[in-house]
C-alpha cells in the first residue's frame, strides 16, 4: 500500500513536471509602434530581389531580406507580401553559379542551366506583371531609375512590365501608386559598384558602368524619398556598403598572385598592372583585382614571350584592376552617397539601416549565434558565389540590421530572424 | 592563388560545465531537506555529506536510490518572439551507500557510489543555438571508499578516496552546408577518469547542537582518446579526417561545507549547510585534437568561473516511529559570470525547494521519497565567445526514491 502511494507520488510529480514549462516573456512581436506595416513595399536592386550566386532564382528570391522581414512584420500587423517568384518549373530563373568541387581548397564553380525562365533566345525572362511588393530589380541604380529606356535593356525590369510599358516606364514611376504604408529603400550600390565592377573603367556606351555624379545622386535620391513618403508613409533606408568590403575585390589579392607566380618562377618580383590613368606600375596590396580574374586563365600566359601581369610590357589591363586611386575615388563617392542618404532620411524621420557600417564589421568578422561570419569568399558564409550578393544566411543577417533600425526608430517590436535557419554556401558532397 | 583557407569554420569550441552540472541529489533524506545535512548523522549518505559523521550511525546499513531528473530549460533569442524548449529527457542520478562497522568499535567503513556532476540537455538539431550545442550527455560517477573514526564520544573524523568515472557526449551543428542545405555536425564522445578525496569532521556539542566541516577535493578528470566525429560534405572531408580523437581535461571543483544541526525537540531537527564551491579552477576549456587541419585547430576557450556558493536549510520531523517528514529551502549563487553562460548549463542563481517523506515498516527496512525543485533565475546573456544572445530560464524537477536495509 505504501509503495503504491509512493509510486503514485512519483508518477504524479513527473507528470506535473513535464507539463510545467519555464516561460520567457519578451516584448518581441507585440507592437508596430508608430509604424504601420499593413502594406510594405521593398524598393531596391539585386540585393532586394534576392539575387545570389550571379543569378536570380527562386531559392534566393524566397529568402531575400525584404521577404524575411515581411514574415516577421506579420506578427505586428504586417499584411501579405508578394514577390515576382519564378515558378517551380522555372525555379532556376536566370541560372546561377554553384560550387561543383573543392579540391585542396581550390574551388571549381559551375553553372546551373536547367529549369531556366527564359522566354526567348534574346534572354528575356518569363513575364510577371501582376502586383508585387518586392520591387527589387537586379542592376537598378538611382540614376537609371529615372531612365525609361532602361526598362527595355534590363531583363529583370522588363519581366515585371506589360509590353506597352517596356522602354517607357521608369523605375521611379514603377514603384509609385502602390498604396503602401511602409517601405524599404536600399538603392545606390550600383551607382558606385557598376563602375568598380568594370575595374573603374567607364564605358560610354554602357550606362551601367558610369559613376553617378554626386549632385545628381542627391537630387534623384530625394525625388525617390519624396515620392515614397508622399502620404506620410514611414520606412527604412539602407546605406551603401564600402565596395572593398565584398569578396569580389578581396579574394584575388596581389600578394596571392605574386605567390602563385613565385611558386612557378622564383625570379618573379612583382605583379604589373595598368592603372586608370594608363600608367603601368608594380601592383601593391592596395590595388584590388576582380574576382573573375582567377578563372580567366590570363595570368602568367605569355604573349610574344612576355608573361601576362608579370612584366611592365604586358600588365594586367585596367578593367581587371581597381587601382589604389580608383579605390579612393569610389570610396569618396560612396561616402558622399551615404551622407546624402542619411541626411535625407533624417530629415524625413526615416529609419536608417547602416549597412555600410555593418559590412565593415563583417569584413573583420562577427559571431552571431555561434556562427562566425566574415567577408571571406565561400567560407565567410555571408556572400554567395558571385562575391557580391548575399547567401540566405547573409540575407537573414542584413534583414536583422534593417529590423533593428526599424524598431529603434518607430518603437516597434518586429521580431528578429533566427539566422541559424539559413544556409551559407553549399559545399559539394 | 586559388587556395581558400578553411580556417575559422570551427572557431567556436565546445563548452562544458557550470553550476548546472552540479547535481545536488546524493541522499534521499538530505534531498528532502534541500541538500542540507552535513551536521546530521542521519544515515549512510553521510559517506558523501560528511565522512566524519559516519561513525556515529547506530546501525550498519545499505541503501540505493534514484532521482529521475527533468531539466527543463527554455531559450528565447534576443529580439525573437519564439521560445525554444529542451526536449523532455530524464537523467538518472543515483546513489548507493553501504556502511559497516563492529558495534562496539569506534570505527566504521563506508562505500559510496554517487553522481555529483552530470547533465542531460537536448535542444534538438535545429534550434537557434545549434551551432553552439545541440545536446550534451554528461555523467560523472564517483566511487568513494571511506573510513570514519570516533576520536571522542562527541567528535568523529572521516575520509574517503574518490575515483571518478566520467562519460561525456557533446553534439553540435557545424555552419557548413550540404548541397541539400542541411548543416554539418560534430560529435565528441569520451570517457575519462579522475581522483580526489572527501574528508569531514563531526562535532556534537554538549547542548547536542552539531557542527560539521567537510571538504571535497577537486577532481581533475582527464579524457584521453575520445572520438571526434565530423559529418561534413565530402568536399570538406579532408579538413575533418575520419577517426580523429581528442584529449581534454575537465576540472570538477572542490567544495567546502560548514554545517550546523540543531535539535528543536526530541523528534525535530534543523540542518543548515553553507557550501563554498571552488569553481575558480575552471579557467579554460581546451580540446586537443590528435589531427589538426587548417579548419580544425585545437581550441582553448576562456571560462573564468568564479567560486559559487549555496545555502541550504532543512528540517526533519519524526512524526512517529515509522514516519518522518522533511522539507527544505535553499539558494545557490552561480559561478558563471556574465558573458560565459552557455546552453548546456544555462546557469544563474537559483532557489531550491524540497520535501520528503520516510517510512520504516520494520526496524530493518526503510523507504524514503523526496521531491526536489530548483528555480533557476531567468538570465539574459550574450556569450562573449559565440555571440549566442538570448534569455535562458530553467526549472529542475527531481522526484526520488530510495530503499534502505539496516541491521
Amino acid at each position: 500500500m505504501k509503495k503504491y502511494i509512493l509510486n503514485s507520488f512519483i508518477a504524479v510529480t513527473l507528470l506535473f513536471a513535464a507539463s510545467c514549462k519555464p516561460e520567457i516573456d519578451t516584448p518581441a512581436g507585440t507592437s508596430a509602434g508608430t509604424a504601420n506595416f499593413s502594406k510594405y513595399i521593398a524598393v531596391g536592386n539585386s540585393l532586394t530581389s534576392g539575387f545570389a550566386d550571379g543569378g536570380l532564382y527562386l531559392e534566393g528570391q524566397m529568402v531575400a531580406y525584404p521577404n524575411l522581414m515581411a514574415e516577421k512584420m506579420a506578427s505586428v500587423g504586417g499584411g501579405s507580401f508578394t514577390s515576382p517568384f519564378f515558378t517551380e518549373a522555372q525555379a532556376n530563373g536566370s541560372g546561377y553559379a554553384s560550387l561543383t568541387a573543392l579540391v585542396n581548397g581550390t574551388p571549381t564553380i559551375g553553372k546551373v542551366t536547367n529549369n531556366l525562365a527564359f522566354r526567348d533566345a534574346a534572354g528575356h525572362l518569363t513575364k510577371y506583371t501582376t502586383e508585387v511588393q518586392n520591387l527589387g530589380v537586379p542592376g537598378m541604380r538611382v540614376d537609371l531609375a529615372f531612365a525609361g529606356q532602361f526598362s527595355a535593356l534590363n531583363p529583370y525590369f522588363e519581366r515585371l512590365l506589360p509590353d506597352a510599358q517596356v522602354g517607357n516606364t521608369t523605375y521611379f514611376q514603377f514603384v509609385q501608386g502602390r498604396n503602401h504604408t511602409f517601405f524599404s529603400l536600399w538603392l545606390g550600390n550600383n551607382d558606385a559598384l557598376g563602375n568598380a565592377l568594370n575595374g573603374g573603367v567607364t564605358v560610354l556606351t554602357d550606362p551601367t558602368t558610369v559613376l553617378t555624379d554626386k549632385a545628381s545622386f542627391a537630387l534623384l535620391y530625394s525625388n525617390l524619398i519624396n515620392s515614397l513618403t508622399a502620404n506620410g508613409q514611414k520606412g527604412v533606408v539602407g546605406t551603401i556598403p564600402d565596395v572593398t568590403a565584398v569578396p569580389y575585390f578581396n579574394t584575388v589579392t596581389v600578394s596571392a598572385l605574386l605567390g602563385a607566380a613565385k611558386a612557378i618562377n622564383p625570379a618573379a618580383t612583382a605583379v604589373y598592372i595598368q592603372t586608370g590613368t594608363g600608367a603601368v606600375r608594380a601592383a601593391t596590396n592596395e590595388d584590388l583585382i576582380r574576382l573573375p580574374f582567377q578563372n580567366e586563365g590570363l595570368f602568367g600566359v605569355p604573349t610574344g614571350g612576355i608573361p601576362y601581369g608579370l612584366h611592365p610590357l604586358n600588365p594586367i589591363t585596367n578593367n581587371w584592376v581597381l587601382d589604389k586611386d580608383e579605390v579612393a575615388k569610389i570610396k569618396d563617392y560612396v561616402n558622399s552617397y551615404n551622407s546624402t542618404i542619411k541626411s535625407l532620411a533624417t530629415s524625413k524621420g526615416l529609419a536608417i539601416a547602416d549597412t555600410y557600417a555593418y559590412f565593415n564589421q563583417v569584413k573583420t568578422g562577427v559571431m552571431i549565434q555561434g556562427v562566425g561570419i566574415n567577408s571571406a569568399f565561400i567560407t565567410g558564409g555571408a556572400f554567395s558565389l558571385d562575391g557580391i550578393h548575399l547567401t540566405p544566411r547573409g540575407n537573414a543577417v542584413i534583414a536583422n540590421v534593417f529590423i533593428d533600425a526599424i524598431n529603434a526608430t518607430y518603437a516597434s517590436t518586429v521580431p528578429n530572424i533566427d539566422i541559424t535557419q539559413y544556409r551559407g554556401v553549399k559545399f559539394p558532397n | 592563388m586559388k587556395k581558400i583557407l578553411l580556417s575559422v569554420l570551427l572557431s567556436t569550441p565546445f563548452w562544458v560545465f557550470g553550476q548546472g552540472f552540479q547535481v545536488n541529489l546524493q541522499g534521499q533524506k538530505q534531498i528532502g531537506m534541500a541538500g542540507a545535512g552535513s551536521a546530521l548523522a542521519l544515515d549512510e549518505a553521510s559517506v558523501f555529506f560528511n565522512p566524519g559523521a559516519v561513525t556515529f550511525l547506530e546501525k550498519n546499513s545499505i541503501s540505493a536510490g534514484v532521482n529521475p531528473l527533468l531539466f527543463k530549460s527554455a531559450f528565447r533569442q534576443t529580439g525573437s518572439n519564439i521560445t525554444e524548449d529542451v526536449k523532455n529527457k530524464i537523467a538518472p542520478p543515483f546513489e548507493f551507500y553501504a556502511v559497516w562497522g563492529p558495534k562496539s568499535q569506534k570505527w566504521k567503513l563506508g562505500l559510496g557510489v554517487y553522481t555529483p556532476f552530470g547533465g542531460l540537455v537536448d535542444w534538438g538539431d535545429n534550434w537557434s543555438g545549434k551551432y553552439t550545442l545541440t545536446s550534451l550527455n554528461l555523467k560523472a560517477i564517483y566511487f568513494q571508499p571511506t573510513l570514519s573514526i570516533k576520536i571522542t564520544d562527541r567528535i568523529g573524523i572521516g575520509a574517503g578516496f574518490v575515483y571518478n568515472h566520467g562519460d561525456v557526449n557533446l553534439q553540435r551543428a557545424l555552419p557548413v552546408n550540404f548541397p541539400d542545405g542541411r548543416s554539418g555536425k560534430a560529435t565528441l564522445d569520451g570517457t575519462g577518469t579522475g581522483y580526489g578525496w572527501n574528508a569531514g569532521i563531526y562535532i556534537n556539542t554538549l547542548s547536542n547542537i552539531t557542527f560539521a566541516v567537510v571538504h571535497k577535493s577537486k577532481v581533475v578528470t582527464k579524457l584521453n582518446g575520445g572520438s571526434a566525429e565530423f559529418e561534413v560534405p565530402n568536399s570538406l572531408q579532408s579538413s575533418f579526417p575520419a577517426g580523429n580523437t581528442f584529449n581534454a581535461e575537465l576540472p570538477l571543483p572542490a567544495t567546502t561545507t560548514l554545517g550546523i544541526g540543531i535539535p528543536l525537540s526530541s523528534s525535530t531537527k534543523l540542518a543548515f549547510d553553507a557550501s563554498w564551491v571552488q569553481w575558480h579552477v575552471y579557467k579554460e576549456l581546451a580540446f586537443d585534437y590528435a589531427t589538426n587541419t587548417s579548419a580544425l585547430a585545437d581550441t582553448k576557450s576562456a571560462r573564468n568561473y568564479r567560486d559559487g556558493s549555496s545555502f541550504k536549510l532543512g528540517i526533519n520531523h519524526q512524526a512517529s516511529d515509522k514516519l518522518a517528514l522533511r522539507a527544505g529551502v535553499g539558494y545557490a549563487f552561480s559561478p558563471v559570470q556574465d558573458g560565459y553562460v552557455t546552453p548546456e548549463a544555462p546557469d544563474a542563481d537559483r532557489y531550491i525547494l524540497s520535501a520528503g517523506v520516510g517510512y520504516a515498516p520494520t526496524s530493518h527496512f526503510e523507504v524514503n521519497a523526496s521531491f526536489f525543485f530548483e528555480d533557476v533565475k531567468s538570465r539574459k546573456q550574450k556569450n562573449i565567445e559565440t555571440g549566442l544572445d538570448g534569455t535562458f530560464k530553467t526549472l529542475v524537477y527531481a522526484p526520488g526514491l530510495s530503499l534502505t536495509y539496516k541491521w
